[in-house]
């Protein structure tokens, strides 16, 4: 295989990468505060569930959960799967990073002081313009590293997705270098990730400055 | 700033959902035939110069496809899944080198098409000649394929001569390894062994003592005769028209051949 | 007119008794100091007054109107809208500031206006800078908090309050956190709000500041009203527990 071939061939799965990685962060960044709300409820039973489950998320494998949700309609309900393939990816991913989210929020919302709760109560605002007011434009500056961390790692575990045979960029580069007989591929790949990576990281960069004007 | 990358997500949604469309439409219809296979075992199944995949079962399937008026779906799957997608539906076969001794009862079988047998690929460097030579020495072998099946099996009295007994995910892994001398041996098909040492231009042998004589078949889903059937009827058509013998040559397979008419 | 009423409060953190039947009045236009040693419920009186801590025994009134009542032996609150309106009659300035870190001096003025009462952001924040002006401070309208001095931001604080003209503003130790010299510029803005006879309850340790200023003064012991008067009853009163606070304070 030549070069530019080989080239364009990775390509075409960083897009596919690249998709899994946006679609990830769009569905796992809300849901992840969602599942917040869910872990700091006064409810026990509630944050009790949801506490197991954010376990679970964080003390299994991710490639186990995508094999999981990918399988699980069939073998339970019967259920064709064909068609759910990518879908299931994008649950998979979504799921398991709003279980990390989740904890990340949860620790920055708990370090904002009662006090500014307080004083939110005492000026009248209601609970929902409290949080998204005066609480959360605090806690994005608070955990926009440990979020960082995270997007870092989701860039290179969009390579699991190829448990669920999805041909994203790293998939190719294992096919590539089977068929060729060289590593070629692999080095190609890694020089793909980084330079992805070295984006994400230039972009939370500036959005790390964005919020340090107090 | 903030439009572009609007716009850029915005175009990233829409590739991602048109791929989501492109693998939904072509995973279930009547007409289409799904072949799930490793894309990374050559020469039956992977990616060839172009970038498309290849090899010389896909284009065995190819061919069954057009006599049956199927359109073929060439799905490559993780090895490891082969059965969830299989059952789950999926993909309608696995067709890749796949080797039905051992595996008898597992799959609704076709024909076998192709008689392997699983080997040893020493570094002509190491300077094992037998299997006596591998006491105490490293064999690699892929995780969940044939070859590890007999050496838990049938072979398990040699195996226990190993040093250690090393599973591997593919094959190119295997064969730098092998090189770098941290495995001394790799146990794997003889179809794939021919393949990787002559293209990687010699330097490696196969020991003359094979590990087993067995045959590769296409394996579809318990219980699915009627799929199976169909493809069986076109195989020996292919063989009878002589346009099995032609592909078995053009991947350098027609000694190992055994279908017949 | 009575603008505050709060009857036979009481409340325990657990086994430990704060407040053990507390009342206290408070007419238009009065300033109110509660002085007392720590621990004597000060502060508790004042979190239950502004409705940020959860009632247990009491009643609470504002301009004659029902806030928390007594049934069956147990404080109730009145219904949700009830006491959304009756927030809007008094305001808290807090011991540590609680300003908004991450919004202007004049957006931490104006937000609330704005928000929650849906008023005009012109007029809101050309009445916002007139509020820090008289607060000496219209030039730090973009500053954020973390660059003023602590009396500076307690001076924000102080605006912020007053920017949702309450018929009722509470202090709770405005000048604790604050450094002496610094101490000075914020009683003086109260000090200013009081001649202009805004409604004002005070929980403070500034025996002088409370005496100048005060029409009442509360002497708060061990969860009860020991003393309670003019500050010269107050401060001239018989009472022990009285004459010992005040006795530490001077030696200290």
């Amino acid at each position: 295989m030549s070069f530019p071939v080989m080239l364009s061939e990775l390509s075409e799965g960083m897009l596919k990468s690249v998709g899994i990685f946006v679609l990830t962060l769009i569905f796992s960044l809300p849901l992840g505060l969602v599942v917040a709300f869910g872990r700091m409820s006064k409810n026990k039973i509630v944050s009790g569930i949801i506490g197991f489950l954010i376990s679970i998320l964080r003390g299994t494998p991710l490639m186990l959960q995508l094999l999981v949700v990918y399988f699980f309609p069939y073998y339970l309900f019967g259920w064709s799967i064909g068609g759910w393939r990518f879908p299931a990816i994008i649950v998979g991913f979504s799921i398991n990073y709003a279980a990390y989210f989740a904890e990340i929020y949860r620790s920055g919302i708990e370090a904002i002081p009662k006090g500014q709760h307080e004083a939110a109560q005492i000026l009248g605002y209601t609970k929902v313009q409290t949080f998204f007011r005066i609480i959360l434009p605090q806690v994005i500056k608070i955990i926009l590293p440990a979020i960082t961390n995270e997007i870092i790692t989701l860039v290179k575990d969009t390579s699991l997705a190829f448990s669920l045979s999805y041909m994203e960029m790293f998939t190719i580069a294992k096919q590539i270098a089977a068929a060729n007989t060289t590593f070629m591929p692999f080095v190609v790949s890694a020089v793909f990730y980084y330079v992805f990576n070295f984006v994400v990281a230039f972009v939370m960069r500036r959005m790390e400055k964005r919020m340090a004007y107090y | 700033m903030k439009k572009f990358g609007k716009r850029l997500l915005c175009g990233l949604l829409t590739v991602a959902c048109a791929a989501t469309l492109l693998t939904g439409c072509g995973e279930k219809k009547k007409s289409t035939f799904t072949v799930g296979f490793d894309a990374e075992y050559p020469p039956y199944g992977y990616m060839d110069e172009n970038g498309e995949y290849t090899g010389f079962d896909l284009e065995l399937a190819e061919e069954v496809c057009k006599l049956q008026g199927w359109d073929l779906v060439k799905q490559p799957i993780a090895w490891d899944s082969k059965d969830n997608e299989l059952n789950s539906g999926s993909i309608d076969c696995i067709w890749n080198g796949f080797t039905i001794n051992g595996r008898e009862n597992d799959y609704t079988w076709s024909v076998p098409y192709v008689d392997n047998s699983q080997v040893i690929v020493v570094n002509d460097k190491s300077g094992i000649k037998d299997f006596a030579g591998l006491a105490g020495k490293t064999v690699g072998v892929q995780a969940a394929s044939a070859a590890l099946e007999v050496l838990e099996g049938d072979q398990k009295d040699l195996t226990s001569t190993f040093g250690k007994l090393q599973e591997f995910g593919d094959y190119n892994t295997a064969f730098v390894e092998l090189e770098a001398g941290s495995v001394d041996a790799i146990a794997m098909d003889i179809g794939v062994a021919q393949y990787q040492i002559e293209s990687r231009g010699g330097g490696y042998s196969i020991l003359d003592e094979h590990l087993n004589a067995e045959q590769y078949g296409v394996g579809f889903k318990l219980g699915n005769e009627e799929l199976r059937n169909k493809v069986n009827t076109s195989l020996k058509e292919l063989k009878k028209n002589g346009k099995f013998d032609e592909l078995a040559e053009k991947y350098g397979l027609s000694d190992m051949t055994c279908l017949s008419e | 007119m009575v603008y505050v009423e709060l009857k036979n409060v009481e409340k325990s953190f657990d086994d430990l008794e704060v407040l053990k039947g507390i009342s206290l009045t408070v007419n238009e236009g009065e300033v109110v100091s509660i002085i007392g040693p720590s621990g004597s419920g000060k502060s508790t009186l004042l979190r239950l007054a502004t409705l940020l801590e959860p009632w247990q025994k009491g009643e609470l009134y504002y301009m004659g109107e029902p806030a928390v009542t007594m049934q069956n032996g147990y404080s109730v609150y009145e219904k949700p809208a009830q006491l959304k309106e009756i927030k809007k009659d008094f305001g808290l300035v807090f011991q540590n500031f609680n300003l908004f870190p991450h919004k202007t001096v004049l957006q931490n003025v104006s937000e609330a206006p704005i928000h929650v009462q849906k008023r005009e952001k012109d007029v809101v924040r050309k009445e916002a800078m007139e509020l820090l002006d008289k607060m000496g401070l219209s030039d730090k309208a973009d500053y954020y908090p973390s660059q003023l001095s602590g009396g500076q931001q307690q001076r924000v604080a102080i605006a912020r309050a007053l920017a949702l003209n309450p018929k009722v503003l509470y202090f709770d130790e405005p000048t604790s956190a604050l450094d002496p010299e610094l101490t000075g510029e914020v009683l003086k803005v109260i000090k200013a709000l009081a001649e202009q006879k805004m409604t004002m309850v005070i929980v403070t340790h500034e025996m002088e500041f409370a005496r100048n200023i005060s029409d009442r003064i509360i002497f708060m012991d061990k969860g009860v009203v020991a003393a309670s008067g003019t500050p010269e009853e107050v401060f001239n009163s018989d009472n022990t527990r009285m004459k010992e606070f005040l006795g530490k304070l001077s030696h200290a």
